[in-house]
């Protein structure tokens, strides 16, 4: 038997909700872009006679520049400096895979070998890459985050952080202080501080990567250091790049390895990876 | 240097503690506790394994009705909805149907419609429930609530792009009544924001409203409504792909070259190329 509530009862027949009728808000009549342009042949408007990329023509692109320097057009309108170039270039070859032990790639390489059909391995593993533990969801946060403390003396800024945010620390596993940076495995983790002395020695090199580099080696002590997302943070803030294009990015810079790795596996029998035997799976219930 | 302690990582090798079940070979398949294919399958609903699956807790089944409705409000057919839109572009393009539907699942993953607004529609009634219950009034809570938006009537489960009014509010009062759920506090309080919320503004409440404040009278908290309606939309987006799949391909809302507006740089020459002239 149902205990009714009596009040609500007197609500039910009390509520009048309004009628459904179209708002007219004023929407777009014409999708719009300062991107692209594209000219329509003079017999087929649906076909571009020529395509252009914030003014300049893609054929010119094609012969003139390089593949660097159009995928910074394309999302900063300019083209970059011989600096920002070379510095651009040397973060995309520092991020071209996150290696076989990322839960990206073993999402891409489970993929592989579970006979996905090709074309799903990239979303899917990029899908797996938006996450916001050394993923693309870290580092809008990062960004922002050296956007605003780069003016602030790293070594106080650490200790205060550890003040703030010590409660926030879990009782075990890894721990991001701040988005981008934090602990790997326990430690510190080694390959983002190789990266970072590299892109450290270029000309192109700018205030907020100098600025996470002396962050941390102030958080090192802590057992806590720069992650890959934080290197590809500050360097897309020193390039210009909006926070919000910045998990996007960092997937798109880590595309290569995903799916290398993905298809490496496509034509190896299903046995080829570890299959967790019923002895070493367990069911415990909390 | 000093060797850390990775004793956290080392415990989880080449093993899986599962907390949820799983296919112990020979013996059965186990989920959260009950043996599926003789306690589950054929006994219960499929939202009802959705619900214990996302949540550990096994609904009764008229509570599963309810959330299995919800589904049905917010997944429809029409093309112009933005999951939907994505599935219908997957079905022009030859994508799969996995691939499509998948993909306007995704896009709900979003600040301005679908499940994450839902997760905030239940945070902002449950605390609105808190406040209440703390001696805040209605109006009050009405008003504080609009301030964080510049004194406009954004409250989540409110208003609502496109229209006015919501269609699906009496759709699901009327499926709520017939499987016999009362009125619990938490829609009781909505009801009320509501009433205030139309005389200020004119505005009322939306099936998120709606769905937020039933759904926290049931008990469950925001996260676990977000991981129960993971897949709220897949339906209506399959079927705006099967649409535009059984059309020729290309021919969704073609767009020609004219249809885009550009409002970026003139044309220009590449340095190099100023150079030469």
């Amino acid at each position: 038997m149902i205990n009714k509530d009596v009040r609500g009862e007197e609500m039910e027949k009390q509520q009048r909700h309004q009628k459904v009728s179209v708002r007219s808000e004023p929407f777009a009549d014409k999708v719009s872009t300062r991107i692209w342009e594209e000219l329509a042949s003079s017999d087929n408007p649906y076909i571009a006679d020529s395509s252009r990329c914030h003014g300049y023509d893609l054929i010119d692109l094609m012969r003139g520049a390089s593949y660097i320097d159009t995928f910074y057009l394309l999302f900063r309108g300019e083209l970059p400096s011989t600096d920002e170039r070379q510095l651009l270039e040397k973060l995309m070859i520092g991020l071209i895979n996150p290696g076989p032990r990322h839960p990206a790639t073993r999402a891409a390489m489970n993929a592989g070998i579970g006979k996905t059909d090709p074309q799903h391995i990239l979303p899917i593993s990029l899908a797996i890459m938006g996450g916001e533990h050394l993923g693309a969801g870290e580092v809008e946060g990062a960004m922002r985050f050296m956007r605003r403390h780069r003016r602030e003396d790293p070594a106080r800024l650490v200790e205060q952080l550890l003040k703030e945010r010590g409660e926030e620390q879990p009782e075990e596993g890894d721990w991001h202080i701040v988005p981008g940076f934090g602990s790997c495995f326990g430690s510190v983790d080694l390959m983002p501080s190789k990266l970072v002395t590299l892109l450290l020695e270029l000309p192109g090199c700018g205030e907020i990567i100098k600025w996470g580099a002396r962050f941390s080696a102030a958080l090192e002590k802590h057992n806590m250091g720069w992650l890959n997302v934080g290197v590809a943070a500050a360097v897309f803030a020193d390039l210009g790049f909006h926070p919000r294009s910045g998990a996007g990015l960092f997937q798109l810079l880590s595309a290569p390895g995903l799916l290398a790795h993905g298809m490496e596996q496509a034509n190896k029998p299903i046995t080829a990876m570890p299959f967790i035997s019923d002895k070493a799976y367990t069911i415990d219930y909390d | 240097m000093t060797k850390q302690d990775t004793t956290l990582w080392d415990q989880q090798r080449n093993k899986i503690i599962s907390k949820k079940g799983g296919w112990l070979i020979g013996d059965g398949v186990y989920c959260h506790g009950y043996e599926m294919m003789n306690e589950l399958v054929g006994k219960v609903s499929y939202m009802q394994v959705v619900v214990l699956n996302a949540t550990g807790r096994l609904p009764e089944r008229r509570l599963a009705e309810c959330i299995e409705a919800a589904h049905i409000c917010l997944s429809w057919p029409d093309s112009r909805i933005w999951c939907n839109h994505i599935g219908a572009l997957g079905g022009t393009m030859r994508a799969s149907s996995v691939a499509s539907t998948v993909a306007g699942v995704l896009a709900t993953d979003s600040r301005s419609y679908g499940i994450k607004p839902l997760k905030a529609g239940l945070s902002f009634i449950q605390a609105a429930m808190l406040a209440f219950n703390n001696g805040v009034s209605v109006a009050d809570i009405v008003t504080n609530e609009c301030a964080k938006h510049g004194g406009k009537p954004f409250i989540m489960g409110y208003g609502r792009p496109i229209a006015k009014g919501d269609e699906r509010v009496p759709a699901m009062e009327r499926v709520a009544k017939n499987l016999g759920f009362p009125v619990g506090a938490h829609l009781k309080l909505a009801y009320e924001i509501e009433s205030v919320l139309d005389e200020r503004f004119n505005e009322g409440m939306n099936i998120n409203g709606y769905m937020s404040a039933f759904l926290s009278d049931q008990g469950f908290s925001p996260d676990e409504v977000y991981l129960i309606c993971s897949t709220l939309v897949a339906s209506g987006v399959t079927a705006c792909y099967v649409d535009m799949r059984n059309r020729p391909a290309g021919t969704f809302l073609p767009l020609r070259c004219d249809d885009v507006l550009y409002q970026g740089k003139p044309h220009r020459l590449l340095p190099e190329q100023k150079e030469e002239l």
